[in-house]
């Protein structure tokens, strides 16, 4: 019985290496491995003398001694100098796409996608949907539910192509500005403030929340075009949110587009009902 | 195919070839070593100091027996190949842009820059004994050629001609006898990087910046074959058995190189069928524009030198030799 690992080393069997008649080196070696389990490690090998001609002035070449900043050092590649690299697969082919056909790939996509606009699925910017800052309060399954910008894209991108335009035009030169609105900036104070407001196209949203904000209300809308004005209801004690909204926008289509995208919209878990606001008159 | 890194210098290559048998490979660089190698393994056998400039232009005599390279610092040294000696160092005005050994190992060919007001010569050293005594320091030819500045330069068959490059894009078929200019054909439209002979010498291969690579015929300076590439060309060799390819490389320019995706680099050895003019074949690897390519003389293997600094050794696996191009 082994009573020390010494012991226990020496209790393995010696290794043992025979040649057979057809020059195959056997060599048996038995060791513990890492669970204490003996392992048997039996190696084959064969030797072949590879007879190679080589020009004379090659043979002689190789055997000349090292010089400059190899002088001194011993045959036989340094690693210092010489590496191998990854394998790289030389792929010949006769049609000569293969080669470029990452590139082409990659051209035909670039030309594809030229002349295509890029427009959001949840608030009709020109980003990619993944990308819209406003996807986080407006879900993407939601906005894909949504039926009627799906309708009529084409109406919202004439809208959307008219501001981003290079020529400036005045808010009450703009295709849908209301024709009532001539001078004073909208929404500003003034003695007849209140009839221009009416004149402004309004939403009237319910069902919000308790603890909504006019910032809040206002981030809701102002991805839809420009806000005029953002009345929210608070209690007269509290000041909390008594449920319901008001938001001008300067732009009757902005108004509608917002009106058919948040109308049954969930916020804070409530569903929103967006609908116009009827005069106060 | 496994290549072979050799990393034997500090700045960009500027020229690799191969001697006669193959069996040693020789790089010289902006660092101002020459590096002699053994191609097969990648060993390097030594260097050849005493350059201090960047050393432009290397060749070796078909004997294997005198190295002759080409600096910035104004010299061309003929070194002693098995050793490192520096047997004779010839002094120019300017820089030395290209050398090279005619067929018989009698001459060698050394062109010179023009710069600050000295013109561009094109010189003929004769190296007959090969020892220290016996080179002239003297050109037996001192020629001042004409027309835009040389470079790259070529010996034609049986050195009845001097096939030279000029930066316009035009190559010029020169008499090494009288200096005159036999014929010139403006092949290419921007500077030629690359001159490269055939094994006998009777046509070459071009490279320019103008991303196209031709093989001339050296007689009638007429295009035989050319090859349009997407990138600009720094180097072209024909490969010269198994199979009729052309290897062919560059990149966009090195001070382009991070302004722009490296996908776009473009920096692979392309391989173009030379008679049917189709690309059959890519190898990547280097990190910078290739600047410089050789291919072994027995067609087994090829290396390739690059602004990274590296020289990269390819073994072809057998596949290469059993490939048939399909029409």
């Amino acid at each position: 019985m082994p009573t020390n690992w010494a012991d226990e080393v020496d209790g393995v069997e010696a290794p043992q290496t025979f040649t057979d008649a057809n020059g195959i080196t056997t060599h048996i070696e038995f060791r513990i491995n890492e669970d204490g389990k003996k392992v048997k490690i039996t190696r084959r090998t064969r030797k072949k003398l590879i007879h190679d001609k080589v020009n004379k002035a090659v043979a002689a070449r190789k055997k000349w001694p090292k010089f400059g900043k190899e002088r001194g050092n011993k045959p036989g590649p340094d690693p210092a100098t010489t590496n191998v690299g990854d394998n790289i697969k030389l792929k010949l082919s006769s049609t000569g796409q293969i080669v470029q056909d990452v590139d082409e790939k990659h051209e035909a996509m670039k030309a594809q996608l030229q002349n295509k606009k890029i427009l959001c699925r949840i608030c009709k910017g020109d980003h990619f949907t993944t990308k819209c800052p406003y996807k986080d309060s407006l879900g993407m399954e939601d906005a894909a539910a949504t039926p009627a910008p799906a309708e009529e894209p084409g109406k919202f991108l004439a809208a959307e192509e008219q501001q981003s335009g290079s020529k400036y035009i005045a808010p009450h030169m703009r295709a849908g500005a209301s024709s009532g609105g001539v001078g004073g900036r909208p929404g500003s104070a003034g003695p007849d403030s209140r009839e221009k407001r009416d004149e402004q196209p309004t939403l009237r949203v319910t069902n919000l929340s308790e603890d909504v904000t006019e910032a809040d209300v206002s981030e809701l809308f102002k991805r839809f075009g420009h806000i005029s004005r953002v009345f929210l209801a608070r209690d007269r004690e509290t000041g909390a949110c008594k449920g319901f909204a008001f938001v001008s926008f300067t732009m009757r289509e902005d108004a509608l587009r917002a009106l058919e995208a948040i109308d049954g919209r969930g916020y804070d878990n409530l569903i929103l009902r967006v609908e116009w606001a009827k005069s106060s008159a | 195919m496994r290549p072979i890194l050799l990393q034997g210098h500090e700045r960009s290559l500027t020229q690799i070839k191969y001697n006669r048998e193959g069996d040693l490979l020789f790089s010289v660089s902006k660092d101002h070593v020459v590096n002699a190698w053994f191609s097969h393994n990648g060993e390097r056998l030594g260097t050849y100091e005493g350059h201090v400039g960047a050393v432009w232009t290397v060749d070796v005599n078909s004997s294997s027996t005198l190295l002759v390279s080409g600096s910035a610092d104004n010299t061309a040294k003929l070194w002693d190949v098995s050793n490192g000696k520096c047997l004779k160092s010839w002094e120019f005005n300017t820089a030395v842009r290209c050398v090279q050994f005619s067929e018989d190992d009698k001459l060698v060919l050394i062109v010179t820059e023009p710069r600050m007001g000295y013109p561009a010569t094109l010189q003929i050293f004769s190296v007959e004994n090969g020892t220290t005594e016996t080179v002239s320091s003297e050109p037996v030819y001192n020629f001042h050629p004409e027309g835009p500045k040389i470079t790259v330069a070529a010996w034609g068959a049986l050195n009845r001609y001097i096939v030279a490059g000029r930066e316009n894009g035009s190559v010029a078929l020169i008499d090494p006898k009288s200096g005159q200019c036999i014929s010139t054909n403006k092949v290419h439209e921007l500077t030629l990087t690359d001159l490269q002979m055939s094994a006998d010498r009777t046509y070459f291969i071009t490279a320019s910046k103008d991303k196209s690579a031709k093989i001339l015929e050296t007689e009638s300076l007429e295009v035989l074959k050319t090859y349009t590439t997407d990138t600009p060309l720094n180097s072209a060799a024909i490969m010269p058995k198994h199979q009729e390819f052309v290897v062919v490389g560059g990149g966009q320019e090195a001070m382009d190189v991070t302004t722009t995706s490296s996908r776009q680099g473009k920096f692979e050895c392309r391989f173009w069928h030379k008679i049917l003019e189709e690309e059959v074949g890519r190898v990547r690897g280097h990190f910078g524009p290739i600047n410089t390519i050789a291919i072994h003389p027995d067609g087994r293997s090829f290396a390739s030198g690059g602004e990274d600094g590296y020289v990269r050794v390819h073994h072809f696996d057998d596949d290469f030799f059993t490939f048939k191009f399909q029409i």
